[in-house]
């Protein structure tokens, strides 16, 4: 049967959700059933630390009627993905396990890049409006109830993403306890809110943004209603200071009536409006579109551009590269020293596809690892690989997992330091045995793409490799003398030839018979 | 102009009880069949026992209470009582009077002989009636005296009794009480065997006649039929309780024991007999009805379908016809795909709807089948069709309102029978009555899901179905069952939807959406476009509604409703100048739809729901208002609409003087909307979809050829 029905469970801090989807390649995705119901996770895990009993007992029985939900519609697959009240709670692995027993749902905790990525995704799929967003420019402003995240766009591409920790629940926490009134709300907010924006501006911003685009719980539902009504879907920034005008001069009984929201959902319509407001004049942006889209519609999108039953016309994967080159931009990594690296590394992965059963999610990591190879330089050229290491650890990469940002941390401090064996990393517990082999594989490759260019002289300006029995055979279009790079290569094929048993040589093209060959 | 004062509305409960009157006269009317007019007889009586059971017992629990709020048209509990009490005891006689002066004689020039005293049996009669005494009476009759060792024994809620005064042979003491109900599992009417001319007799006659024999070594100084009735609202405190389905089960058997609100006795009853009930059970004066004729009359409803009168009973009407385009073996599903289907009951036959949940169960590419049941017929095929369905491994999920007033116990069955054949049972929601009549299908097809959606103003009861005027729409437009899957969302205990796209929901946001309806005709009345609504509910009470269509009207708007039973809507201010009329419809069948039409400029909107215009409806149960969009089915409401308002024979005009007077024929056309509906529902078809809307606002420029 050509439709197919698939789940995406959203297990939030204070709402668990299901949305069921049929997925054609006639009629691409489309949501059928959206169940949402309120459950209070996260005042455990951030009081606490811990989610209790009771709440994860709430959450199975909920789970299980979810699960009878996918039955009725016969789903073939599911994805059930927990955020920040799962990812913040230290019984959380116990937790899952007991969960997936017991409801047969496997939850899995998504990092912040991660879910962050979903949400854009979401919105990528309402592709029309999205694309023609993003061309003029467009801040993408995803409000949590913890954190928010703004990513940029130039010219089609996703180019910075950078997470604030200025969610709608923590502020309303720290307005209550600040003890004011609610007519003092706003310039306290403003005054929480510009004190963070200031540090992002100096530090990330150099254009103007016209568009913003917005993804939350509160102030999109509002924005959804009047957007109907205004011409191509957008609404504009007078809009939205006409409603937060109204918020603040209309008593909250009244607003709920208006609005149709709950009177305990106005404040955070309001913090979510004010941090919306302030974004936009930062950014210089003038139109607001709220897509309406939530975690669900990310997943499920995800899922059908995996089984490829649905073909995105954005490219997704472009998006995290570019936000990885601008991280290397940041710490003055060299653009074409990067390139070349990538050059290479990526020649040598494809040509050796049959031997290290890798796929194209390792080859990813590798570009990415080999953008940020040296990043560590930045602070200490002579503390490189743990100062890389940091650094990658401590940088958001959008759409990568805690994980995967472990193995890209790993990749570039082995690049320059002597590899450790598994035993090694099982005593930290930092990786688990794929994930270690990944990194001795893409490692390896890595280092043999830096010794080509030990130099940092980019003197490789193209590169093919051919794989002859044991011998992996690197030939080298250059017209520069590449004496160093053939003298230190030892160093990076040893490891290389630990790690697949091949032994890689380079080869200088021969000048002369390539205008043979020419002629 | 402020029109919230309490004067411009009448009192719902006497507003009620001049529907009953309406219901009344149908019976008193000669035009009508002698059957029928007895069957209108027993409504009456029947409608009245509830009355009392609800809304009387309502406001005395609040003269209880000692409650002087005021009601819509100001007037306090107390007052409230006290006109009622004075209306109905003036209703009952004209009950009896009804029954005694006009429909015994009719009964007796139509060979029927009815005795209705047992001293009047002939010997041969009264030696039968002794031995079915004997036979199948005695045995289940349960005789209690009282004395001072025996406590005063439960009279059940509206039992029929016969109290007897006795005495001891042996001993000269004061009298006793003692009584003995009327089996209610006997048939009250019982035949006597056949002669030329059917004859019966009730049974309390026959217990009367042998009484002495259930009290040996007594003397029966005298012995008299009464009747009580109690306070039968549930007061579930449903915070507190834990399983709904357990406390309704535990309440409904309290319901025989709530406190008595009303004594019917025989007229000319034995003083000392009649003191002993009264003190016993604690009521006033005014609560006790002598009645001149047998009580509860509502077996007159059971006397309708005595064998051999079909002569004397209404014939004109035709029995449903099936819904043009279905026939059996119809694939329902292909039918709903070629367009929306208007269903008009009873004209046209409940099939589809049953044949919808039936052929659901049955199909492989149903996923679900969601339903809201409030009322269900005894073996209700629907019901079988879900645990079916069920069985076949679909997810089937039924919302039983356990709180559907007098259906509670039935109610409780189904629900039970459900959940063991698999079905997720919803029993009602917490606060809310689920008054919404809406079912879901889902189904797999080729290239996508669909759902396909029955939306009602009738319940899902296919017996009822004969005689309840209602409309059903059938329906897969993606809008409508997005909504529905969210409605059953929410009745499951899930969040709002972020967006509804046509349904409206009570109590959410229904009655803004009347309001907002209301509001945009007095503003296009006030800014000189055309301004027009008419809607034909059940009750109008609600005091926002009404004062919104005062406002409506006084702007300009004409406003004509259809309002079968209590309306607390006047017609007489002087400033609306007659722009509003009200009319109700007693006729052979009930009228229960609910329909909208408001002008909107000349765009016309017409919509119909489970909702009447009551604050309960409004803010305490859960209605759903679904639009009627589809041109071939918008004729069909225009039909409807213009049959109703043209009605000269079963419409009642609400006077300025707040009386009901049946249309002036003079010069009209003599028309029964009911009868006409019948003629017409074989012939309304459901034609092919034209794809411009009729009242579309695309202009359409003349083509030069064409000029």
């Amino acid at each position: 049967m050509a439709v197919k029905t698939f789940a995406a469970i959203d297990v939030g801090s204070y709402e668990i959700s299901m949305k069921i989807y049929e997925i054609s390649p006639k009629h691409g995705m489309r949501e059928i059933d959206h169940l949402r119901r309120s459950i209070d996770m996260g005042t455990d895990t951030y009081t606490t630390g811990k989610l209790s009993y009771e709440r994860v007992d709430e959450l199975c029985r909920i789970l299980k009627e979810f699960r009878t939900f996918m039955d009725g519609y016969k789903v073939v697959g599911y994805q059930a993905y927990g955020t920040s009240a799962f990812r913040e709670a230290e019984n959380a692995v116990i937790l899952l396990d007991q969960i997936n027993t017991r409801t047969g749902i496997r939850i899995v905790i998504l990092s912040n890049s991660e879910q962050r990525f979903f949400h854009y995704k979401a919105v990528a799929f309402k592709e029309e409006i999205f694309t023609g967003t993003i061309k003029s420019g467009a801040a993408i402003i995803d409000i949590g109830s913890g954190s928010i995240q703004i990513s940029l766009f130039e010219d089609d591409t996703l180019v910075s993403t950078q997470n604030l920790r200025l969610g709608v629940l923590r502020l309303r926490e720290h307005l209550t306890h600040l003890d004011v009134v609610p007519s003092q709300y706003e310039a306290l907010l403003n005054e929480i809110i510009d004190s963070q924006l200031r540090v992002y501006k100096k530090l990330y911003l150099n254009e103007t943004y016209k568009n913003v685009i917005i993804v939350d719980d509160y102030i999109s539902a509002i924005i959804i209603k009047r957007q109907k009504k205004a011409a191509k879907g957008k609404s504009n920034k007078l809009m939205l200071e006409e409603l937060l005008h109204a918020c603040n001069t209309t008593p909250i009984s009244e607003l709920a009536r208006i609005l149709d929201v709950p009177e305990e959902n106005i404040i955070l319509l309001q913090i979510s409006g004010t941090l919306l407001l302030r974004i936009m004049e930062m950014v210089g942006a003038e139109f607001i579109w709220a897509p309406g889209t939530t975690l669900c519609d990310g997943v499920a999108y995800d899922y059908a551009e995996k089984q490829k039953i649905i073909k995105p016309s954005h490219d997704f994967e472009q998006d995290i590269i570019t936000c990885t080159r601008n991280i290397s931009k940041r710490y003055r990594g060299s653009k074409r020293r990067g390139d070349t690296m990538e050059m290479i590394s990526l020649t040598i992965f494809d040509s050796l596809k049959k031997i290290h059963g890798m796929g194209k999610r390792e080859r990813l990591l590798l570009r990415l690892s080999a953008l940020l190879h040296d990043c560590g330089k930045y602070i200490s050229i002579v503390n490189l690989p743990e100062c890389s290491y940091g650094i990658v650890m401590a940088t958001e990469i959008i759409g990568i997992s805690e994980a995967e940002q472990i193995i890209i941390a790993n990749i570039v401090k082995y690049n320059h330091q002597d590899f450790d064996y598994f035993d090694h990393f099982a005593e930290q517990d930092e990786l688990d045995r794929t994930s270690y082999l990944i990194v001795a594989k893409l490692t390896a490759i890595l280092r043999v793409a830096n010794g080509l260019d030990r130099s940092n002289r980019q003197k490789v300006h193209d590169i093919k490799a051919a794989l002859k029995e044991n011998e992996l055979i690197l030939t080298i279009d250059t017209d520069k003398d590449i004496a160093l790079e053939k003298g230190l290569f030892e160093y990076s094929s040893n490891f290389f030839e630990e790690v697949f048993s091949i032994r890689p040589t380079i080869k200088r093209r021969d000048f002369l018979s390539q205008h043979k060959y020419a002629d | 102009m402020d029109f919230s004062h309490a004067s411009n509305y009448s009192n719902r409960e006497l507003s009620w009880l001049l529907f009953n009157q309406r219901v009344l006269g149908e019976a008193k009317d000669r035009k009508n069949p002698l059957f029928e007019r007895l069957k209108f007889l027993g409504i009456t009586a029947s409608n009245l026992d509830e009355f009392f059971m609800v809304r009387v017992a309502t406001l005395k629990d609040m003269v209880g209470a000692g409650m002087k709020r005021t009601d819509i048209s100001g007037k306090t509990p107390d007052e409230q009582l006290k006109e009622i009490n004075l209306a109905v005891h003036k209703q009952v006689k004209q009950q009896y009077n009804t029954y005694n002066r006009s429909l015994l004689p009719g009964l007796k020039q139509n060979n029927l002989r009815f005795i209705e005293k047992h001293e009047d049996l002939t010997a041969k009669e009264a030696a039968y009636v002794d031995r079915y005494f004997m036979e199948s009476v005695y045995p289940v009759l349960t005789p209690m005296a009282v004395d001072s060792s025996r406590p005063f024994p439960l009279v059940r809620n509206r039992s029929c009794n016969i109290g007897a005064l006795i005495k001891a042979k042996a001993r000269s003491e004061e009298p006793e009480f003692a009584t003995v109900q009327v089996p209610s599992l006997l048939s009250r009417i019982v035949t006597l065997p056949a002669t030329e001319i059917t004859t019966v007799i009730l049974l309390e006659e026959i217990i009367e006649r042998n009484i002495d024999k259930l009290f040996l070594n007594y003397d029966i100084i005298c012995a008299q039929h009464f009747r009580i009735m109690r306070n039968a609202d549930l007061n579930i405190e449903e915070d507190e309780t834990e399983d709904l389905l357990e406390e309704i089960e535990k309440q409904l058997k309290m319901r025989q024991w709530g406190e008595a609100i009303r004594l019917e006795v025989e007229a000319g009853i034995d003083e000392r007999l009649l003191k002993i009930i009264t003190d016993e059970l604690n009521l006033d004066k005014e609560d006790i009805f002598f009645v001149d004729g047998p009580l509860d009359l509502t077996f007159l409803m059971k006397m309708y379908n005595l064998p051999g009168f079909d002569a004397l009973k209404e014939t004109a009407y035709r029995k449903p016809v099936p819904v043009p385009g279905f026939s059996t073996g119809t694939d329902i599903f292909a039918k709903i795909r070629a367009g929306d289907i208007l269903l008009h009951h009873p004209y046209q036959d409940f099939s589809p709807v049953v044949e919808f949940v039936r052929q659901a169960a049955s199909c492989p590419s149903v996923l679900a089948i969601k339903q809201t049941l409030y009322r269900v017929s005894g073996n209700s095929p629907i019901i079988a069709s879900l645990a079916e369905a069920a069985e076949n491994g679909k997810q089937v999920t039924v919302l039983v309102e356990l709180k559907a007033r007098f259906d509670e116990e039935n109610n409780i069955v189904w629900a039970k029978k459900l959940e063991q054949a698999g079905c997720h049972v919803i029993y009602g929601l917490v606060g809310l009555k689920t008054h919404s009549k809406i079912t879901l299908v889902v189904r797999r097809e080729e290239d996508s899901i669909r759902r396909y959606v029955h939306l009602g103003t009738g319940n899902y009861n296919d017996a009822t179905a004969k005689f309840y005027t209602d409309l059903g729409l059938l329906t897969c437009q993606a809008a409508m069952g997005e909504d529905a899957t969210a409605v059953f969302n929410m009745l499951s205990g899930y969040s709002e939807p972020l967006n509804w796209n046509k349904l409206s929901l009570a109590p959410l946001w229904l009655k803004d959406r009347f309001l907002y309806l209301i509001d945009r005709e007095r503003r296009n009345a006030a800014a000189g476009r055309p301004a027009y609504i008419i809607a034909k509910v059940n009750s109008l009470c609600d005091k926002d509604i009404i004062e919104a269509l005062y406002r409506a009207a006084f702007a300009g708007a004409k406003i004509d409703l259809i309002v079968r039973g209590a309306c607390c809507l006047i017609t007489g201010i002087k400033e609306l100048n007659n722009r509003i009329t009200v009319r109700s419809i007693i006729g052979n069948f009930l009228e229960h739809s609910r329909i909208f039409y408001f002008e909107n400029d000349g765009n016309p909107e017409y919509y119909a729901g489970s909702a009447d215009l009551m604050p309960r409806n409004l803010e305490r149960r859960v209605e759903i208002l679904f639009p009627v969009e589809q041109p071939d089915l918008i004729e069909r409401l225009e039909f409807i609409f213009a049959a109703l308002l043209a009605d000269t024979v079963k419409a009642h005009i609400l006077t300025g003087k707040g009386t009901y007077e049946k249309v002036d024929k003079r010069g009209k056309k003599i028309l029964n909307s009911q009868l006409e509906f019948g003629r017409n529902a074989a012939t309304f078809t459901n034609k092919k979809v034209s794809p411009e809307r009729k009242n579309s606002r695309v202009f359409i420029p003349q083509k030069e050829g064409n000029l």
